[in-house]
């Protein structure tokens, strides 16, 4: 049977290609010989005197040596003849070339070819390879041969029945091309099918594989339809399968020859129905993975070389061929082409375990392991980084909102500390007009009690009243702004205007300390953008250190200049005292938390002025002035032109 | 009543200066204003009836300062002070000063004006006092030089022969000057030419 694996589509030119083909191999078959006999003589003969002697292994195919059954099963025979390492064994090949040539003249032509050939170093063994190879050596071994022992494989049981008795040295394992299980395999896996199609040739080979066939299937068949399409024309066979319904399954062991007489070998007859068929195409060959077959069971050709190279070891180490245990049958795997099973949808969880999926692309997973580990793991720590990344972020952003409420709590703790040291001067701006208040009241209510008209006189006085009510709610009105507690706002507002209600709220303070606070006017003052509260209590800040600096100097140098300028983009507000200056040391520690050079100072009033002109993206500094005294500075961007200065909101 | 004392208020606070301004003209005084202690110095006021009312805190020269200095310039009123910052030290040197009084504002009429009242009537009775010293030295001056002579003598407590003595005139003599000089002092008896004398602490000064 190995004779129909041919995967080459040998062009069927007729003879003389065989010939040459027969020609070639003997011309190579003879050059190995030389090289073989070359080699023993001269390099390998002191060797095996000492070591194992070396044998020679005659294997016979029966059929074309570029079979792919073929070169399979010499693959694996190779590999485990040369696995035995102590003995040298050397391995010659022959093909009968069957089905092509055959008859008593070639088989006598070979004969006589052989045993010329090989009369002077007979083979320790032969091998035989398929069934047209163990017939040819079972009839002309006496002959040739005497005393070789035989070792066959690719040799299926039913064949050997028919060979029997053979003598106890011929040996080897049996084989079988399983059709029924392939095509109860091949139901499992399309359970809707309805229609089974087998389709065999014309040969007498063919016609054996058919006969095989309607022997063997009624067994295996359910509800399905068994249709034989046997001995059609390749063109007509070709129609027939495109129209194939989905609910068929065909099954085939290839044909050698059509209904027209055109000769096929199994492997490209294989091609012709896989390529042209409108349903899955199953078989019992190995060689026919990659026809386009979906799969079947299919013994291995190489495990079949394997094994016959196991026995030849073994009969070589000195084992009578009859003692050997030799294996039942070759093992038949099941097999698949993983690309047809795809296209016909095989449910994948119906492949059985130790089936053998022929081109299945490995997943990314299986063929790059080692780099999707690398980069799921990369990914991970990614992620990872990302998550702490954004964790710390939320933290952060959460931090710097406890901190911006901090800092305007804060800020307006240190604006109610302002009004604390300012009461004095508070109250009495509040009691000026409330006092004049009652003093015109007591004046409206003596002209009432008097005789005469004194309306003129009553009408000034609640006038009067009316401005002094005016001027103490302006106080109250101009304090609650300092120090109502308000989200931080952003606004343009005129720096000037605001730095005014600060010298308004300061003034009683500054009579009451007998300081002269100078507030130069500017044309067209700068106005900037933010919390117009917060620079305020900045200025306020400002202003009341400097009049800390000046009190206890004599009257001429109490005096506090307030300039507001234009610096390229900025505006500026200077606070200029004549007081002593600040001591060198100090400076650069003056804007710290919780330093202060005052007997009584929390040390918060310029860190807070220093975080809230930070907020509004300006600074501020101190510097001693020449001469006396020391100058603050708050630089601040001024605000674009579109934005419009806002009334102030006192 | 002829003409109302007159008030001056020195106050640097506008509104409480004009509120007062027209409680003391509802009250029926006369009054005048100044900002500051500079202002009422510039235009010091006539010699006439009245007081001052001087905030403790102007710009400028303090109401303490004004008051110390007015004597110099010769203004003799009465000061009441008034102030928003009533501190234990400024109000005793006040006092001491000579201050009639020393109000915290808010100040209620009831005690403005009698603080008024009473600054007035200290006026009034300094007044008095400066008219009679001025009439007294007024009279004094018109005794010749020998009647003088014998008047201070008779202050002295000597009898009219022992001033006879002294001065080598006739006891006659010494007792017409004696009745001639009364008439000139507007004395009566000898008990109110004694009070006179008592009165004049020195008999040669103004």
């Amino acid at each position: 049977m190995m004779r129909i694996f041919c995967r080459h589509a040998i062009p069927d030119t007729g003879l003389p290609v065989h010939l040459m083909n027969l020609l070639a191999t003997l011309r190579k078959a003879a050059e190995t010989l030389i090289v073989t006999l070359a080699v023993t003589g001269f390099l390998l003969a002191p060797l095996s005197a000492i070591a194992v002697p070396a044998k020679s292994v005659l294997v016979l195919y029966s059929n074309n040596r570029l079979v792919p059954g073929n070169v399979a099963v010499d693959h694996g025979l190779g590999a485990a003849l040369q696995n035995t390492g102590e003995r040298s064994v050397r391995t010659y090949s022959e093909f009968l070339d069957s089905p092509e040539f055959s008859g008593e003249a070639y088989e006598n032509l070979v004969v006589s070819y052989l045993h010329g050939k090989y009369a002077g170093s007979p083979p320790d063994a032969i091998v035989a390879v398929s069934d047209d190879a163990l017939g040819f050596i079972v009839r002309h071994r006496a002959q040739l041969f005497p005393g070789a022992p035989v070792v066959y494989t690719g040799v299926p049981a039913k064949v050997l029945q028919t060979l029997q008795p053979l003598p106890a040295d011929i040996v080897g394992v049996p084989n079988d091309f399983d059709y029924s299980s392939t095509i109860s395999q091949a139901l499992r896996w399309h359970p809707n099918a309805r229609r089974l199609v087998i389709v065999t040739g014309a040969s007498w080979q063919d016609k054996a594989t058919e006969a095989r066939l309607r022997r063997e299937l009624p067994a295996v068949m359910g509800g399905v339809a068994t249709e034989f399409w046997s001995g059609l024309p390749v063109t007509v066979l070709q129609n027939r399968l495109r129209s194939l319904d989905p609910g068929s399954v065909v099954f085939t062991a290839g044909f050698f020859q059509d209904g027209d007489g055109n000769q096929f070998n199994p492997h490209d007859s294989a091609i012709l129905i896989a390529s042209a068929a409108a349903a899955p195409v199953y078989g019992p060959f190995e060689t026919f993975i990659g026809t386009g077959v979906v799969g079947g069971r299919m013994p291995s050709f190489e495990q079949m070389g394997r094994q016959a190279g196991q026995a030849v070891n073994a009969i070589f180490a000195g084992a009578a061929p009859a003692t050997l245990r030799l294996p039942t049958s070759t093992p038949a795997p099941l097999q698949l082409d993983w690309r047809q099973a795809q296209r016909w949808r095989i449910d994948e969880k119906m492949i059985p375990a130790g089936t053998v999926v022929h081109f299945k692309e490995p997943s990314v997973w299986e063929a790059h392991r080692t780099e999707v580990l690398i980069a799921l793991s990369v990914i991970l720590l990614q992620a990872a980084f990302i998550m702490a990344l954004f964790i710390e972020r939320r933290r952060r952003s959460a931090a710097e909102l406890t901190t911006q409420n901090l800092n305007a709590q804060l800020a307006h703790a240190s604006r109610l500390a302002v009004a604390g040291e300012l009461t004095a001067a508070i109250a009495h701006e509040i009691n000026q007009p409330l006092g004049a208040i009652q003093t015109s009241a007591d004046a409206a209510d003596l002209l009432l009690q008097s005789n005469g008209d004194r309306r003129e006189d009553l009408l000034r006085i609640v006038t009067r009243i009316r401005r002094d009510t005016v001027r103490a709610s302006d106080v109250i009105r101009r304090l609650r702004t300092l120090l109502a507690r308000h989200e931080p706002e952003r606004r343009a507002f005129d720096l000037a205007a605001a730095m005014s209600d600060v010298a308004m709220i300061l003034r009683p303070e500054a009579e009451r300390r007998k300081v002269t606070l100078d507030v130069r006017p500017m044309f067209a003052p700068p106005s900037v953008a933010g919390d117009r509260t917060q620079i305020q209590q900045v200025l306020i800040n400002l202003v009341l250190n400097a009049m800390d600096a000046v009190t206890g100097l004599p009257e001429n140098r109490r005096l506090i200049e307030v300039l507001i300028e234009r610096r390229d983009a900025n505006a500026r507000i200077s606070v200029q005292d004549r007081g002593c200056g600040i001591p060198g040391e100090t400076l650069p520690k003056l804007f710290d938390s919780f330093f202060s050079t005052k007997q009584q100072g929390m040390g918060l009033g310029l860190s807070i002025a220093r975080s809230i002109v930070d907020a509004h993206g300006g600074r501020i500094w101190a510097e001693n002035r020449e001469g006396h005294g020391a100058a603050f500075h708050v630089e601040l961007p001024e605000a674009v032109a579109e934005a419009v200065a806002l009334p102030s909101p006192l | 009543m002829n003409k109302p004392p007159i008030i001056h208020v020195v106050d640097d606070d506008e509104s409480l200066r004009a509120s007062l301004i027209e409680l003391f003209k509802a009250a029926g005084y006369g009054v005048r204003e100044y900002a500051s202690t500079g202002d009422f110095l510039l235009a010091p006021p006539a010699d006439e009836p009245g007081c001052l009312l001087l905030d403790v805190r102007l710009p400028g020269p303090s109401g303490l300062e004004l008051q110390s200095g007015m004597r110099r310039h010769g203004i003799d009123l009465p000061v009441i002070f008034l102030t928003g910052y009533a501190d234990v030290p400024t109000s005793v040197r006040a006092m001491k000063a000579g201050a009639v009084d020393f109000l915290e504002k808010p100040v209620t009429r009831e005690v403005l004006l009698e603080a008024i009242r009473r600054a007035l009537a200290y006026d009034a009775a300094q007044r008095a006092v400066r008219d009679s010293a001025r009439k007294r030295s007024a009279r004094l001056q018109a005794l010749t030089i020998r009647e003088r002579e014998v008047f201070d003598r008779i202050v002295e407590g000597k009898l009219n022969k022992q001033i006879a003595d002294e001065l080598g005139v006739a006891l006659r003599t010494v007792k017409a000057y004696r009745s001639q000089l009364m008439i000139k002092l507007g004395v009566n008896s000898a008990a109110e030419l004694g009070k006179f004398a008592g009165l004049e602490a020195s008999p040669l000064g103004d």
